[in-house]
């Protein structure tokens, strides 16, 4: 695995996690609606809201677009607000991971404005491309310093930042905790 | 360096045919980028490939306060006639009779969270599904698939769907024998086979082990076969034509005894009568119930039985008997007793979840799916769960759950426990808060109501009361559909409900039908008796109605089926009277909006469903492969590999002449010399492939080179040889086209002969 290799990955995910969550996560089924009916997502076609929330640490509550999904994501037991790139954006995974970060800071910083309350100090970011990015050391060791520089990109180049891999060697996707020391609130972010 | 790509890194693991169905596959959407190919053509292909519609791919959607349109970056490009190529559509995994590998298990997990929303979905024909694919994606689907051992072919469209089958098949106490071999058999025989690619509608296949038990739904499929012994002899009971949808149509009896070794070929006969004389101009009276209508089932015997008299023996009716009876699956860890000491929460998830296998100290574990839907760390958790305790024995249920087979009694406890961590322990399974539905207005096109929000609502609710509920309520079934199709089952339920949509006020409002009645056991024997609508917000009130009703009014140990049956449909009506009726929209707009859904209801979002396929001629696949051939052909022409490009020329004159060969009603062969023979005495004798102008000069392109040599002559060919045998391919297939034209869509068959005498293949009166 190169680093080569690893940039050529299309598909980025990035969880910023709730410090104040929904009251019930269908609250958010209607925000997620009115966001469609407002083009909420720029330079995105969002399509409709789908109900997953019966779903064991599952998807949540999922804001479907074309090019990205958006998810009121339950997974770990903790809601967060998942932004998922799946398709239809030029350049490298770096560039990909940045936009990423700031599209997610930008959503929740929306949701903000709905009653939640999100931390920008944990993020956990997976690359859901096994072709590209399989959950190996390698890939791991290629997959940090493009990890770091779209960090810096998004919370500064003096930020201090820890980046953790996860779940090594299962079948999940190659998975980073990052960790940002006294981040910002999300809305200075966005 | 090259690009990493699934086709590179898996190489050898997808084998070979699939391989090049992928390649082709993935040709095919190149073309329809470009301008060549129709997006009829395309979209039955497409179809033929599980690759389905979702809602709203016509572009357009309601966002609550009217019709907007979705502006998807392709533009006018569409994947079929009114759908927008980018816009988000269901890859559809078709899993004969349900058996699921634990690598299978994870790689569909890996596409639902690399292609998809991260959820697998359960179906009510044992497929699973994966919603929000593009279309562009489903190429390295197929093949990461292809490399575990899954074929999406014919998953939808106008072809054999998946053959389901009991899920319990090999380990029931009450089967006459195992039908997964058979189900296996029939599944890999007709699958691709020619005498099936011709259907006017989509034919659906069911396999059941004995006819006391509901597993395998036979009585609504198009072809069941029930398992039966007749003097020690195996054999099976044929049952053919029945159906749910709008009218549900319970199937007849074709054979009462068909045996083992007859199976394959009948069933192909019943395929063939129904690709020759089934409906196809009217999608609505397409399914080969219309044709048995039409018909009657004692002509239709008579046409089954003439049409396998005069089949070309196949060795592969019978060659699956010589490996039938070793064992299926085999389990991985011993047999053992059930513990007595174990978590009250854990009995009471065995009284419902656990049911012992014929094998003594070994279990069949379901686990009860929310509405049919795994998570992709689900999905990775359960195939380590099943390489742990059962080993490859996952079978997905027609009521969209899981069951692991061969859980040792001693492992269940701990087999419990571990599903308790993933958030599938809940017990239930096939009783009242096991609710099964379709998709309905969550992904499809043709739903009217919200089915999934009503079943997750009703879920949900008897989930909770499930302890203080009757016991003559617990074993009572839900199941709902979004539309009249019918996919949720809810005719064969005891409780169903049926999506439809009612004006008041001048608003639209959701309501479902209630369905009282059906029955799920022997093999889905009747069907529920339609009461009426009652709105959609109104249906939990509406069970807790009907329930509560039954254990008041239940005389000693009456069914459900016989209690509605007694008591009547007025007296039911009389009783849901009360919440028939919404309020109006000034005093509860609620009413006016969908379970799950805040926008105001409407149908306006209703597509053209694509269950119905795109009626494209069999032929007209024939002779884009050819074209395809052909322009390959060429390629290799260019490239200077003169000889193969010749082989390949002549190839495509072949494909040409079987596709037309087979339109006109003729069992032909893939062997050149079997395709030229027929050619010959059927399109150049006859002067049908003739040019008006040409006379058969086109003709005698086929003939010549085909007496010159085989392919492998072929690829001898120097470049000029090669080009002029490409030129010569060129106009063949243009003369197939016209042809084609000539002959039309519907051609004039060539009766079949007399029925020769057949004891084993008539089907009983």
């Amino acid at each position: 695995m190169t680093q080569t290799d690893i940039s050529r990955a299309e598909r980025v995910q990035v969880k910023l996690f709730a410090s104040k969550a929904a009251a019930d996560p269908h609250d958010l089924v209607p925000v997620f609606h009115r966001w469609i009916r407002e083009a909420k997502v720029p330079d995105e076609l969002l399509i409709d809201v789908t109900d997953y929330t019966h779903v064991w640490r599952g998807p949540g509550i999922l804001l479907v677009g074309h090019g990205v999904d958006l998810y009121y994501d339950l997974g770990e037991d903790r809601p967060g607000l998942l932004f998922a790139r799946k398709r239809a954006f030029e350049g490298d995974l770096e560039t990909r991971l940045t936009d990423a970060l700031k599209r997610a800071l930008r959503a929740c910083a929306d949701l903000e404005e709905d009653g939640l309350e999100f931390s920008a100090t944990e993020v956990l970011v997976r690359v859901p491309d096994r072709l590209h990015a399989p959950n190996d050391d390698d890939a791991f060791t290629a997959f940090v310093p493009v990890l770091e520089a779209a960090a810096r990109a998004v919370y500064g180049a003096e930020a201090v930042l820890v980046i953790e891999r996860e779940e090594a060697g299962t079948r999940q996707p190659l998975t980073a905790r990052l960790r940002v020391e006294d981040a910002p609130a999300v809305r200075t972010l966005a | 360096m090259s690009e990493r790509s699934w086709k590179s890194t898996l190489g050898e693991a997808i084998p070979a045919p699939l391989g090049e169905e992928i390649d082709a596959w993935e040709a095919q959407i190149e073309l329809k980028k470009g301008p060549g190919m129709d997006d009829r053509i395309f979209a039955e292909t497409r179809l033929r490939r599980g690759v389905y519609g979702q809602r709203y791919d016509n572009g357009l959607r309601d966002d609550g306060t009217g019709q907007k349109p979705l502006e998807f970056p392709c533009g006018d490009l569409k994947k079929g006639p009114d759908t927008v190529f980018d816009a988000p559509g269901m890859q559809r995994i078709k899993i004969p009779y349900g058996r699921i590998t634990a690598e299978q298990l994870d790689v569909m997990s890996d596409l639902a969270e690399e292609y998809s929303d991260r959820i697998l979905h359960v179906t009510t024909r044992q497929d699973i599904q994966l919603h929000f694919v593009h279309v562009e994606d489903t190429v390295d689907m197929h093949r990461r698939l292809a490399a575990c051992g899954i074929t999406t072919r014919e998953a939808c469209g106008n072809s054999v769907r998946n053959v389901t089958a009991c899920q319990f098949a090999g380990v029931c106490n009450t089967e006459s024998f195992d039908v997964t071999p058979y189900a296996d058999a029939l599944t890999q025989f007709l699958l691709g086979h020619p005498d099936v690619q011709d259907f006017g509608r989509k034919f659906k296949i069911a396999f059941s082990g004995c006819h006391g038990e509901p597993c395998g739904l036979v009585t609504f499929h198009d072809l069941g076969a029930t398992a039966v012994l007749k003097d020690g002899k195996r054999g099976f009971q044929l049952v053919v034509g029945g159906g749910l949808g709008a009218v549900p149509v319970e199937a007849k009896i074709l054979m009462d005894f068909c045996p083992e070794e007859e199976l394959l070929p009948v069933s192909q006969a019943v395929c063939r009568v129904f690709a020759r004389l089934g409906e196809k101009q009217s999608r609505a009276r397409a399914r080969i119930k219309f044709l048995i209508q039409k018909e009657g089932i004692e002509r239709f015997r008579e046409l089954v039985a003439e049409e396998r008299a005069q089949l070309r023996d196949d060795p592969r009716w019978t060659d699956f008997l010589d490996t039938l009876h070793g064992p299926i699956e085999n389990p991985i860890r011993d047999g053992g007793a059930l513990p007595e000491a174990a978590p009250p929460r854990f009995h009471e998830w065995a009284k419902t979840n656990l049911r012992p296998q014929v094998q003594e100290g070994y279990f069949v574990a379901t686990l009860t799916l929310p509405l049919g839907d795994i998570s992709s760390e689900q999905g990775w958790l359960l195939a380590d769960l099943a390489r742990k305790y059962t080993g490859d024995s996952i079978r997905a249920t027609v009521e969209q759950n899981l069951a692991f087979r061969w859980l040792s009694g001693a492992d269940a406890v701990a087999f419990w426990e571990a599903l308790d961590t993933m958030g599938l322990a809940q017990a239930g399974a096939s009783t009242i808060n096991d609710v099964t539905s379709c998709p309905g207005t969550d992904t499809c096109k043709l739903g009217i109501s919200a089915s999934r929000g009503l079943a997750g609502e009703l879920r949900k609710h008897l989930t909770v009361i499930r302890d203080q509920l009757d016991p003559a309520v617990k074993p009572l079934r839900i199941k709902a559909s979004g539309c009249f199709n019918s996919c949720g089952q809810h005719h064969v339920a005891d409780l169903g409900f049926l999506g439809v949509s009612r004006n008041v006020g001048g608003r639209k409002v959701p309501h479902f039908n209630v369905v009282l009645g059906g029955q799920w056991t022997e093999n889905a024997k009747s069907y529920g008796m339609v009461v009426g609508a009652v709105p959609s917000k109104n249906v939990p009130q509406a069970v807790e109605l009907i329930t509560a009703k039954f254990v008041a009014d239940r005389q000693e140990d009456e069914s459900f089926q016989a209690f509605i049956k007694r008591i009547g449909k007025g007296e039911v009506r009389k009783l849901l009277a009360p919440i028939t009726k919404p309020p109006s929209y000034e005093e509860d707009p609620s009413y006016y909006s969908d379970w799950g859904d805040p926008r105001e209801y409407t149908i306006g979002d209703l597509g053209i469903g694509e269950c119905a396929g795109e009626v494209v001629p069999f032929v007209e696949f024939g002779i884009q492969a050819a074209e395809q051939q052909l322009d390959q052909a060429q390629d290799l022409h260019d490239v200077g590999e003169h000889g193969k490009a010749a082989s390949q020329a002549l190839r495509s004159m072949l494909t040409a002449a079987q596709a037309l060969v087979r339109h006109l009603g003729h069992e032909v062969r893939d062997e050149a010399d079997d395709i030229v023979t027929l050619f010959r005495e059927h399109l150049h004798d006859t002067g049908l492939f003739h040019d008006p102008f040409a006379g058969g000069k086109f003709a005698t392109y086929l003939l010549k080179a085909h007496a010159a040599g085989d392919e492998e002559f072929w690829t001898g060919a120097d470049a000029e040889a090669a080009h002029r045998v490409i030129d010569e391919a060129r106009l063949f297939v243009e003369a197939t086209h016209a042809a084609y034209a000539r002959i039309g869509e519907t051609p004039q068959l060539t009766p079949p002969p007399a029925p020769k005498a057949s004891a084993a293949a008539a089907p009983a009166e």
